[in-house]
C-alpha cells in the first residue's frame, strides 16, 4: 500500500512538473490585465502594396515611469492607439494611458513605430519618445516626447527640446554619445521609397534628410542636429530597421550599429571621441545580411567582447526556402560590390568579436542562422546559467516574396481583362498567403551554439511579432517577455526560472548618477564569478522599435555570490565591488567601490606579427564565374593561386620561393639574396597567362643530380577542356644555378590537377610523383583521372596504372610510410570522399582505407598534413573540411550527397546535390535553377509551390535515378586522425577551427613551448550566393598539449588577421627568421614572423 | 397527311437554316486557338524567342491538314527541313487542324496542362455543332498522333542542347551590354543562334549593318543617339506615349515596392503579331486553310526573326540606352518602357515586326488597313493602322520613344527583318502560293 502511494506521488509529481516545466509561462490579457492588439485594417486604399512598412508593427518600451521599482510597459500600435500599463506588482498592471495623458495614445491619423523610454531631461524620471512615419502629411509624422511631470501624468514637449522631427522614422536611441554627463539622440529613419538601381552610386552622395538617420546633441536641454559635422550618413538608400548602441571597440566611448533592409549594407559607426564617428563596417564585418532588420549586440560567449546579430528572412524549413528564396543573381551581387554596398546574403548574421577589430560570422554554424521574418534579436539570460541565451520575434502579415504570387498578379489582371473587371488592390492583397509561426528562442548551449528551445520553454504560439522587450516584471529574480503582435494580444511571458530552479542565483545591477545621464547609460559592467567572466553594457535601446529599464540582470548559475563586480562608469573611474551576494538588486551610484586606475593598453606579444612583404606581388582574382559553365555546382573551381613553392634553386644554401601569378603575371621564382630580401630570377618565369592555369608546383632534386627541379602542374576550371594543352603539366631540370631546361612527359593532362607529391616509392633512387585530379572541367562531378609518374632514369617519366587513378576528386596527398615498411606508402583526400590510404606492398599500390579508418569519414576534404602530433612517434594525420558554418551538414544517418548523370541527355551533366533540412533529405537546388538546367523539369513542376516539397526521388523516376552516379559525405568537421599503430583514431579540432574551410594546415610548435602547435588557414568565397562567403577564420592558431589535444589561441595574442581565402602557406626561414608566406586568392601576399 | 409533311418540311427547313446560322466562324476558332497558346505562354512567362519558336511548331500540324485539305495550299515538307508532310483530314480537316494546335501547345508549353480547359470546350463547341462524340474523338486521336509527329521533329532543333551551353558573363568594358533594373535579370537566351531556324541557312543570313560604336565622348555620333533617346523622354507627344505601350509587349515587367516584386505580364513581340495576323484573316474572310497557312508561315517566320536578331544581339553585346544615359548624361533617368534583358542592337521588335510585316504584306495586301484591339487585355485601347508596313515602322519607331532602343538598332533592325520577310516570301511565292488578297 506504501508502495502503491510512492508511485501515485511519483506520478502526480510527475503531471505537475510537467504542466510547470515550460519556462515561459504565457499569461492571458486577463491574468495581467494588458489588453493590446496592434491591429492592422487593410484597405483598399491604405494596404502593402500603397505603403511597404505596412506589416513592420509596434513596439515595447518598458521602464518604471513612477519609481516604485516595478517596471511599467508602453506599447505601440500602427493605427489604433499606444497604450501605457502601470505595474500593480505580481504581475497585473492597469492601463492608464488616459489619466496619464491622453496624447499618449498617439495621433490617431498617424503611423506610429518605435518607442523609447529614457530621461531625456535628466529630472530622474523616465519620459517616453514615440517615433512616426507613414506616407502620410510631415505633420502627421512628427515625433513627440512626452516629458514624465513626476506626477504620474506626461507632457508632450517635443518642439520645446528640438525633438519634433519629421523624418520617417523607426526608433529613436538615447545615449550620451560625447561623454559630457547628458542624453543626445540617435535617430533612425528609412525611405518610403524603395531604389532599384544599383549602379546609382551617386545616391549614396545625395542626401534625404528625411530618410536618413540623424543625431541630436542634447545642448543644456535643446537638441541641436549635428548629422553632418558628426559623420552620420544621410542616402536615400537608408532603410534603417535596427539599431544598437554599444561600445563595440570597448574604448570608453558609445558606438552604433545601424541596420539597413534592402541594398543599403549595415552601419558600424565608432565614436572617433571627438564629436565624429566613422563607419567601419567593411572593415569589421566580411559581410552582412541583406534585408537586415533588427539588430542586437551582447557578449554571447562571456569572453567579455560584445558580439553583434542581425536578423533577416531566410526560413528554417525547406518548404518556404524554396517558396521565398529569392532567385540567385551573380551579376546583381557582383554590381552591389562594386558600388561598395558590401557583400550581402540573406540569412541572420552572428558576428562574433575577435578583440581586434574584426568579427567571426558563425551564425549558422551557431544555429541562429535562419529564422524567417524576424525582427527583435533580444540576448537575455532567461534561464539564470550564466550564459545570455536569443530571443528572436518574426513574422509577417503577408507572404508577399512568395514565388508564386510574383507571377499571380500578372495572371489575375489578364483575368479580370477578360472577365471585363476592374481591378481590385485588396484582390492582390488577399491572394497573398497569411502564414504565422512562431518566434524563436534559443538556450546558450555554452560552446558557441545555441539550442532551439521553442517547445521546450513555451515560446511555440504561431504569431505575426514585432518588437520585444524582456524584464523582470514580478521582482522574482528572472526575465519575462513582452511582445508586440500584429492582430493578436500581446504576448507576456512570465519567467518560472526562480521557481523551477531556485538553485540558479542572479544579480541585477541598477547605476546611478547624479548629473542629466541619472541611469549611467553606456557604463560597462563586468560580473566576476567562479574564474568567468559576465559583460553587459547600460543600454536602453535594444531588440526592434523597444526600449529596456537601465537594470543589468545577470544570471549566476551555481554561484550564490560574485567574487567582484567591475563598473566602468560614462567618461568616469573603473570601480571594483567585491564579495556581492547574489539574488538582489544593487542600486550603485559612483565612488562606493574600489577606485582602480583604468587599465592601459598593453601591447600584448603576440605569436605571429605580420612583416611588411618581403616579395610584393598582387594576386589578381580568376574574374570567371564557373556556375556559367555548370550551373548547379556548389563551390567555383578555377579560383587555384596563388601557388607558392620552396627550394633553393641556385644551391646557395638560401630558400628561394615560387610564386605562381596569375593571368597577367608570369609564375616566377624568386631568390633570397644574403641580406634577406628577395629577387626575381631573370629567366625564371613561366608566362601561362590566358592559355593555362598553374594549380600547384613542387621544386624538389627528383634525379637525385643534387640540383632542385621543377614540377608545374595545371589545372583550375575556367573554360579548359580535359585533354588539350591548357591541362598538360611541364617538368623542368635544374641545372642549379637558377636556371631550368625543359623536360618530356606523358600525356597528363585528362583532368585539372590539385597537386603534387614527390617520393621514392620504387626504391631505385631517384623521385617519382603523384599528381592528384582535380576536376575534369565541365564535366563536375565526373571522377577525374590522377597519376603516378614512375622516374625512369634518363628515359624520363612514365604513367604507372594504380588503385588511385579513379579514386575521386582529389584535392590533396602526402607519401608517408604508414606500415613501416621502408616504403613510401599514399594518403589522399578530396572532395566528398573519404581520407585514404594506399599501402605501397611490393605487387604496388593497395587500397586499404577499410583496414586504418572507421567507415563515415567521407567530407569535403582540401588539405592533409602529416605530422607527430601526440608525441608518440608515429605519424598522425590532420586534415582540413569544409567546417560547420555553412547550410550543409552530415552524419552518417544524414548525409550530404551529391547524384549525377544525364539526366535530359542532352549532353551536360546534371549534379544534383541533396542534404537533410529538419530530417528530410531535399535537392539544394531551386525549382528556377532546375527548370534552367533540364527543360523538361518546367513541366513536371508547374508551380514553386509542386517543387516546395519534392525531394529527388519526387524528381526523378526510379528508373532515371538508376542511371545516376553518387557521391556521399558524413563528415564536415575539421579533424586529427591520430595514428594508433594500427588504425587512426579521429578527434575533431575545437569548435573554433570549424568556423570555415581550411586549405592548409602548418603543423609546427608555433609558440616555442616545444609542443606541437596546429595553424589552420583557409576561406572560400567563391560559392553559390546561397552558399555564400565561407570566410569566417582569419587564421586559426591551436595550442597543442602534446598529447594530441589543441586549445583555440585568440586572435588577440595569435596576432593572426587574415582576410580573404588562403590557398597556400610556406614556412621559410630568412637569415635566423621563421617566417611564413601566405599566398590567397586575391591580394598580396602576407608575410609573418614568428 | 400533306399538312404533316409541311410541317415537317418547314421543321428542316427551319433547322437547316438554323444550322447555317450558327455555322461556326473557323476563322474565329483559328484565332481563339492560337490565343489559348498565348495566354499559357504568358502564364508560363515565355521569353520572346522561345515563344516564337512554340508558335512555330504548334501552327505546323493545322498547316498539314490545311494542306492535305486544299490543293492551293503548299505541303510543309516543300519548305521545312523535314519528312512532316501534309495530311489528309477528310470532312473534319479543320476539326483535327485545331485539335493539332491545342494538342502540340499542350505537349510542349510548360503549363501545356491548362489547355484542357480549351480542350474541353472545343470538344464541348463541337457538340453544339452536332457532331457526335465518336468523331470528335477520331479527330482529336489523329491530331495527337500528329502532334508527337511534330514534337519529336522539334527535338532536334537543338533547343534541348541550351541548357548544356556556356551561360552569358557580360563582357567587360564600357560599350557592352550589362543587365538593367529593377531586376538586373540574367541574359536571356545568350546561344539562341545554334537553334535550328526554319528556312534560314544559317543564323546570320541576315547580319545587319554594323552599329555605331560607342564612343562616350559627347560629341559622338554614338553619344548623339543616346541624347536622341534622352531627349525624346521629355518631348513625345501623348499618340508617340501611346505608341509605346502599345507595342510595349514585355512577357514580363517586374514592378518592385518594397519586398515585393510583382510582374506584369504581356504578351511577346510575336504574340502581338500572331494576333495581328489572327484578326487581319477574320476581316479578310480568308479560307480556313488560308488563315491557317497566314498563321503557320508567321510562325516560322517570328523564329527565324529571333534566331537572325538574337544572333546580332551577342555578337555586338552592346549597351542599353538606360545604363549609356545613368552613367554619362542623367544618373537618375529611367525609361518609359522597362529595358528588356538582353543587349540592345539590333532591336528586336524592329526585326519581328518588320519580318512579319512583310510575310503579312504578302498574303493581304499592302494597303490593308485593320483595326488592333489585341492590346485590350492589357488596358490598352485599340490602334488603327492603314497597313502591316506602317504598323511595323510604328512598332519598332515606339522602341525609341520607350527609352529602350537607340535609332540606329531600330533602322538597321527594320532592314535586316525586311530582308528576312522578303526571302521567306520569295520561299512561299515559288511554291506558287498566290496573294490571298488582290493588291
Amino acid at each position: 500500500m506504501k508502495y502503491l502511494l510512492a508511485i501515485c506521488s511519483f506520478l502526480l509529481l510527475g503531471t505537475g512538473l510537467h504542466s510547470q516545466s515550460k519556462r515561459m509561462m504565457l499569461r492571458t490579457a486577463t491574468e495581467t490585465g494588458i489588453r493590446f492588439s496592434n491591429d492592422i485594417n487593410e484597405t483598399e486604399n491604405l494596404n502593402v502594396l500603397a505603403y511597404e512598412y505596412l506589416y513592420n508593427g509596434g513596439g515595447v518600451a518598458i521602464g518604471d515611469i513612477n519609481g516604485d521599482n516595478l517596471p511599467d510597459i508602453y506599447l505601440t500600435a500602427n493605427m489604433r492607439p499606444n497604450k501605457l500599463f502601470l505595474n500593480l506588482g505580481g504581475m497585473k498592471f492597469k492601463d492608464i494611458t488616459a489619466e496619464a495623458g491622453p496624447g499618449l495614445a498617439g495621433r490617431a491619423d498617424g503611423w506610429k513605430t518605435g518607442a523609447a523610454m529614457a530621461d531625456v531631461n535628466g529630472d530622474g524620471w523616465l519620459d517616453i519618445y514615440l517615433c512616426y512615419s507613414g506616407k502620410v502629411d510631415a505633420a502627421k509624422r512628427r515625433n513627440q516626447l512626452f516629458i514624465n511631470n513626476g506626477n504620474g501624468t506626461f507632457t508632450e514637449k517635443a518642439a520645446a527640446y528640438g525633438l519634433d522631427d519629421k523624418s520617417y522614422s523607426t526608433q529613436a536611441a538615447f545615449f550620451d554619445a560625447d561623454n559630457d554627463g547628458d542624453l543626445d539622440m540617435f535617430l533612425l529613419n528609412h525611405n518610403v521609397k524603395k531604389i532599384d538601381n544599383l549602379e546609382l552610386a551617386r545616391y549614396k552622395y545625395d542626401v534625404d534628410s528625411l530618410a536618413g538617420n540623424k543625431l541630436y546633441r542634447n545642448d543644456g536641454g535643446h537638441f541641436t542636429d549635428i548629422t553632418a559635422e558628426a559623420g552620420i550618413r544621410q542616402s536615400p538608400l537608408s532603410f534603417g530597421l535596427g539599431l544598437a548602441i554599444c561600445d563595440i571597440n570597448q574604448d570608453g566611448w558609445p558606438d552604433i550599429y545601424v541596420s539597413n533592409d534592402y541594398n543599403e549594407q549595415d552601419y558600424c559607426y565608432l565614436n572617433q571621441g571627438n564629436g565624429t564617428f566613422k563607419d567601419v563596417a567593411k572593415e569589421c564585418f566580411r559581410y552582412q545580411s541583406q534585408f537586415s532588420m533588427g539588430v542586437d549586440i551582447a557578449d554571447f560567449n562571456n569572453d567579455a567582447r560584445p558580439d553583434v546579430i542581425t536578423l533577416d528572412m531566410l526560413p528554417e524549413d525547406n518548404r518556404r526556402q524554396k517558396l521565398l528564396q529569392l532567385q540567385e543573381n551573380y551579376e546583381s551581387f557582383q554590381l552591389m560590390v562594386d558600388q561598395g554596398l558590401h557583400r550581402q546574403y540573406m540569412r541572420n548574421m552572428l558576428h562574433l568579436n575577435n578583440g581586434n577589430g574584426t568579427f567571426s560570422e558563425i551564425g549558422q554554424l551557431a544555429g541562429v542562422a535562419r529564422t524567417d521574418w524576424s525582427w527583435a534579436p533580444l540576448f537575455a539570460d532567461f534561464n539564470n546559467d550564466g550564459y545570455k541565451d536569443l530571443f528572436v520575434s518574426n513574422g509577417y502579415l503577408r507572404d508577399y516574396t512568395n514565388k508564386d504570387f510574383l507571377r499571380y498578379w500578372g495572371d489575375y489582371k489578364v483575368k479580370k481583362a477578360i472577365d471585363r473587371e476592374p481591378v481590385q488592390l485588396m484582390d492582390l492583397v488577399k491572394a497573398m498567403p497569411v502564414t504565422r509561426y512562431a518566434n524563436y528562442v534559443f538556450e546558450n548551449g555554452q560552446d558557441l551554439h545555441f539550442l532551439n528551445r521553442q517547445a521546450e520553454w513555451g515560446i511555440d504560439q504561431p504569431s505575426l511579432s514585432n518588437g520585444a522587450a524582456f524584464a523582470d516584471l514580478d521582482n522574482d529574480g528572472d526575465l519575462d517577455l513582452v511582445v508586440n503582435n500584429i492582430n493578436q494580444e500581446a504576448f507576456v511571458y512570465e519567467n518560472q526560472t526562480r521557481q523551477l530552479q531556485p538553485e540558479r542565483h542572479f544579480l541585477q545591477v541598477q547605476l546611478k548618477q547624479t548629473n542629466k545621464n541619472t541611469r549611467a547609460i553606456g557604463a560597462r559592467v563586468y560580473v566576476y564569478t567562479g574564474g568567468e567572466v559576465q559583460y553587459q553594457e547600460v543600454v536602453a535601446c535594444r531588440g526592434y522599435l523597444s526600449s529596456l529599464p537601465a537594470v543589468l540582470h545577470f544570471g549566476l548559475g551555481a554561484s550564490s555570490q560574485t567574487d567582484s563586480v567591475v563598473v566602468y562608469w560614462p567618461a568616469g573611474k573603473k570601480e571594483r565591488y567585491t564579495g556581492l551576494p547574489a539574488d538582489q538588486l544593487l542600486t550603485l551610484t559612483p565612488q562606493q567601490g574600489d577606485i582602480e586606475s583604468s587599465d592601459k593598453a598593453v601591447s600584448q606579444s603576440v605569436v605571429f606579427e605580420e612583416i611588411k612583404p618581403l616579395i610584393d606581388v598582387d594576386q589578381h582574382a580568376a574574374g570567371i564565374n564557373d556556375f556559367k559553365r555548370q550551373l548547379l555546382m556548389q563551390f567555383m573551381y578555377s579560383s587555384v593561386g596563388t601557388v607558392l613553392a620552396a627550394g633553393d634553386v641556385d644551391a646557395d644554401g638560401l630558400t628561394d620561393l615560387l610564386v605562381g601569378g596569375d593571368a597577367a603575371t608570369p609564375a616566377r621564382i624568386y631568390r633570397q639574396e644574403p641580406g634577406g630580401t628577395f629577387k626575381p630570377i631573370p629567366g625564371a618565369a613561366w608566362q601561362t597567362g590566358d592559355t593555362a592555369t598553374l594549380a600547384a608546383a613542387l621544386l624538389t632534386d627528383l634525379n637525385a643530380d643534387g640540383k632542385i627541379d621543377l614540377y608545374l602542374a595545371y589545372g583550375g576550371y575556367g573554360l579548359w577542356e580535359a585533354g588539350t594543352t591548357a591541362l598538360q603539366d611541364q617538368l623542368w631540370l635544374g641545372d642549379g644555378k637558377g636556371g631550368f631546361v625543359r623536360a618530356e612527359l606523358p600525356a597528363v593532362n585528362a583532368s585539372a590537377k590539385s597537386c603534387v607529391r614527390a617520393a621514392d616509392v620504387d626504391g631505385d633512387g631517384d623521385m617519382d610523383l603523384f599528381i592528384g585530379g582535380r576536376i575534369i572541367p565541365g564535366r563536375y562531378p565526373e571522377t577525374p583521372f590522377s597519376y603516378l609518374l614512375i622516374n625512369n632514369g634518363n628515359k624520363g617519366f612514365s604513367i604507372q596504372p594504380g588503385p588511385f587513378e579513379k579514386t575521386g576528386m582529389v584535392t590533396d596527398a602526402r607519401f608517408t610510410d604508414v606500415n613501416k615498411d621502408g616504403r613510401p606508402d599514399l594518403l589522399i583526400c578530396g572532395e566528398m570522399m573519404p581520407v585514404k590510404i594506399f599501402i605501397n606492398t611490393t605487387a604496388g599500390f593497395v587500397d586499404q582505407t577499410s583496414r586504418y579508418f572507421e567507415e563515415g569519414n567521407s567530407g569535403f576534404w582540401n588539405t592533409i598534413e602529416v605530422a607527430d602530433v601526440d608525441g608518440d612517434g608515429q605519424p598522425d594525420i590532420v586534415a582540413g573540411n569544409l567546417g560547420l558554418n555553412t547550410p550543409l551538414h552530415a552524419s552518417i544517418e544524414q548525409p550530404v550527397e551529391l547524384y549525377y548523370a544525364d539526366f535530359d541527355e542532352n549532353g551536360s551533366v546534371d549534379p544534383f546535390l541533396t542534404f537533410y533540412v529538419q530530417g528530410v533529405s531535399y535537392p539544394f537546388v531551386s525549382r528556377d535553377e532546375l527548370n534552367d538546367q533540364i527543360y523538361s523539369m518546367r513541366k513536371r513542376f508547374v508551380s514553386y509551390r509542386d517543387y516546395s516539397t519534392a525531394q529527388l526521388k519526387d524528381i526523378f523516376t526510379p528508373a532515371e535515378l538508376a542511371t545516376a552516379q553518387k557521391y556521399t559525405a558524413t563528415e564536415l568537421r575539421t579533424v586529427v586522425f591520430l595514428n594508433k599503430g594500427d588504425r587512426f583514431v579521429k578527434q575533431a579540432l575545437p569548435v573554433e577551427a570549424q568556423f570555415s574551410v581550411v586549405n592548409r594546415i602548418l603543423v609546427q610548435d608555433a609558440d616555442g613551448d616545444g609542443k606541437t602547435d596546429l595553424l589552420l588557414l583557409g576561406n572560400r568565397s567563391d560559392n553559390r550566393l546561397k552558399l555564400g562567403s565561407i570566410d569566417a577564420s582569419y587564421g586559426c592558431l591551436l595550442k597543442g598539449d602534446g598529447k594530441g589535444r589543441f586549445k583555440y589561441v585568440s586572435p588577440v595574442e595569435s596576432g593572426l588577421q587574415i582576410r580573404g581565402d588562403v590557398k597556400t602557406a610556406v614556412p621559410l626561414s630568412v637569415g635566423a627568421k621563421r617566417l611564413l608566406v601566405i599566398g590567397r586568392a586575391e591580394g598580396a601576399l602576407l608575410f609573418f614572423k614568428y | 397527311m400533306k399538312y404533316k409533311f409541311t410541317i415537317g418540311l418547314i421543321g428542316l427547313i427551319m433547322s437547316v437554316s438554323l444550322r447555317a446560322q450558327t455555322q461556326p466562324d473557323w476563322n474565329q476558332r483559328l484565332g481563339w486557338s492560337v490565343d489559348a497558346l498565348s495566354r499559357v505562354m504568358m502564364h508560363d512567362v515565355v521569353n520572346p524567342p522561345a515563344a516564337a519558336r512554340y508558335y512555330a511548331y504548334c501552327l505546323l500540324g493545322a498547316w498539314q491538314y490545311a494542306a492535305g485539305a486544299d490543293a492551293a495550299i503548299p505541303d510543309p515538307k516543300m519548305v521545312l527541313r523535314t519528312t512532316i508532310g501534309k495530311k489528309t483530314g477528310g470532312n473534319d480537316y479543320r476539326v483535327t487542324a485545331l485539335f493539332s494546335i491545342l494538342e502540340l501547345g499542350k505537349m510542349m508549353l510548360p503549363s501545356g496542362y491548362m489547355l484542357d480547359t480549351e480542350l474541353d470546350k472545343f470538344t464541348a463547341d463541337l457538340k453544339q455543332d452536332g457532331m457526335d462524340t465518336a468523331r470528335i474523338g477520331r479527330c482529336r486521336r489523329e491530331a495527337k498522333a500528329t502532334a508527337r509527329e511534330v514534337v519529336a521533329w522539334s527535338r532536334t532543333d537543338r533547343y534541348n542542347q541550351l541548357s548544356a551551353k556556356l551561360r552569358y558573363t557580360p563582357k567587360k568594358g564600357e560599350g557592352y551590354w550589362y543587365p538593367t533594373p529593377p531586376a538586373y535579370m540574367e541574359a536571356v537566351e545568350p546561344n539562341w543562334r545554334t537553334v535550328r531556324p526554319m528556312l534560314m541557312d544559317t543564323c546570320n543570313q541576315f547580319s545587319p549593318l554594323p552599329c555605331v560604336a560607342f564612343d562616350k565622348d559627347s560629341s559622338s555620333a554614338f553619344m548623339q543617339l543616346a541624347r536622341e533617346v534622352y531627349d525624346y523622354s521629355h518631348k513625345a507627344t501623348g499618340d508617340e506615349l501611346a505608341s509605346a505601350a502599345f507595342w510595349d509587349c514585355n512577357p514580363f515587367a517586374v514592378s518592385t515596392a518594397g519586398h515585393l516584386a510583382i510582374g506584369f505580364k504581356k504578351i511577346s513581340p510575336g504574340g502581338h503579331w500572331m494576333a495581328i495576323a489572327g484578326i487581319a484573316c477574320q476581316q479578310a474572310r480568308l479560307e480556313f486553310s488560308q488563315s491557317v497557312l497566314v498563321q503557320a508561315v508567321l510562325g516560322l517566320t517570328l523564329m527565324d526573326a529571333f534566331i537572325s536578331c538574337w544572333d546580332e544581339k551577342y555578337s555586338s553585346n552592346r549597351i542599353r540606352p538606360e545604363t549609356v544615359i545613368n552613367r554619362y548624361i542623367d544618373p537618375k533617368w529611367q525609361p518609359l518602357l522597362q529595358t528588356p534583358p538582353f543587349p540592345e542592337y539590333t532591336s528586336g521588335h524592329s526585326v519581328v515586326s518588320a519580318a512579319s510585316a512583310e510575310v503579312l504584306t504578302y498574303f493581304l495586301g499592302d494597303q490593308f488597313a485593320y483595326r488592333d484591339s489585341s492590346e485590350h487585355l492589357f488596358g490598352l485601347p485599340t490602334r488603327a493602322f492603314t497597313s502591316f508596313r506602317a504598323a511595323a515602322g510604328e512598332a519598332a519607331v515606339s522602341r525609341i520613344i520607350g527609352g529602350i532602343h537607340f535609332r540606329d538598332a531600330v533602322d538597321n533592325g527594320v532592314l535586316q527583318g525586311r530582308a528576312l520577310g522578303e526571302f521567306i516570301v520569295s520561299k512561299i511565292r515559288g511554291l506558287r502560293v498566290p496573294a490571298f488578297v488582290q493588291k
